[in-house]
């Protein structure tokens, strides 16, 4: 393998190992710890792991700002959605 | 040894580095479409969490846990294999890329196979209200029907995006086989690699969503 593609192999291979791990701790936690409010951890590794994916795995740092500002827009709508209908039900 | 690399320019582009961004941000707001799709379902999963939360713990204890995490995995080292397809067509190393697409597209076979076995588990323990005349395992809970027909409408369309997938990842192999691909269609890697990407992107949430929140 040559250094060059083991240069550019790395960080694809850092964000596999990561996300592995972050899957690893959401499974500890869902097996270990089911009740109370555990839920708000698996939903930040959860986002953790969304993150990463589109960050180092769609390379969406690397975008031109164009596509980095649709790829943003569309998560804020998504949290738009979540937060606006969480909020009524949760709140009830 | 490593051949050149690059994009054939079509008439109405400028450059290849245009047609390129063009590709990509089309790619990136088909993507969102998908997002928005998937959202709205994972929404109402949500909500049903918060309204019928006794339900939902009666189904996610009959959901496969072990199967949904195991797919959780063979999705997320699928996707290193795609990046290393992208990291090598940029370097021009043609035959261990589609070696590595086709690792991908295996690796995407071997999750259908694991979900096919998870819904026939599912069909044998009666967990399938939508189909008629077929009793249901929860027939005292009606709210966990709810929760049981969601579980399949969104793994139900994930698979079809998979299979979508894994068809795109077979063809592009094939394609990508052929002698100069990489001087005229590099990008076509890079697009193919974006949408294997999201659809492990959108299973990343919808494990935590329907498997694992206070099951």
């Amino acid at each position: 393998m040559s250094p060059e593609l083991k240069r550019q192999l790395r960080t694809p291979l850092l964000t596999m190992l990561a996300l592995l791990a972050l899957l690893g701790t959401n499974v500890l936690l869902g097996i270990f710890f089911i009740s109370g409010h555990m839920w708000i951890a698996e939903v930040f590794i959860a986002t953790t792991m969304v993150a990463s994916v589109i960050i180092f795995g769609m390379e969406a740092h690397k975008e031109p700002p164009i596509v980095r500002l649709f790829s943003g827009l569309g998560f804020f709508w998504v949290a738009i959605l979540f937060t606006l209908t969480m909020v009524d039900y949760a709140t009830r | 040894m490593a051949s050149a690399i690059g994009i054939k320019v079509e008439e109405h582009f400028h450059s290849e580095e245009q047609q390129r961004e063009t590709a990509k941000l089309g790619m990136w707001v088909f993507l969102l479409t998908e997002l928005l799709l998937f959202s709205g379902m994972f929404v109402c999963a949500l909500v049903i969490r918060v309204m019928h939360p006794d339900s939902v713990t009666a189904v996610a204890l009959h959901l496969k846990f072990w199967i949904g995490a195991t797919n959780t995995a063979v999705l997320i080292v699928s996707s290193f294999f795609m990046s290393c397809a992208i990291e090598l067509s940029r370097l021009g190393r043609q035959r261990p890329m589609v070696m590595c697409m086709l690792v991908t597209a295996g690796l995407g076979m071997l999750f259908m196979l694991l979900k096919a076995y998870e819904y026939y588990r599912d069909y044998a323990e009666h967990m399938t209200p939508f189909l008629p005349g077929r009793r249901y395992e929860l027939v005292g809970d009606p709210a966990s029907r709810l929760f049981t027909d969601l579980y399949f409408i969104i793994t139900g369309l994930h698979a079809i995006h998979l299979t979508i997938g894994i068809g795109i990842m077979l063809l592009m192999s094939w394609l990508a086989s052929r002698q100069g691909f990489l001087q005229r269609h590099q990008n076509r890697i890079e697009i193919t690699g974006l949408y294997w990407h999201f659809i492990d992107l959108i299973w990343i949430v919808v494990f935590p969503t329907l498997y694992l929140l206070n099951r």
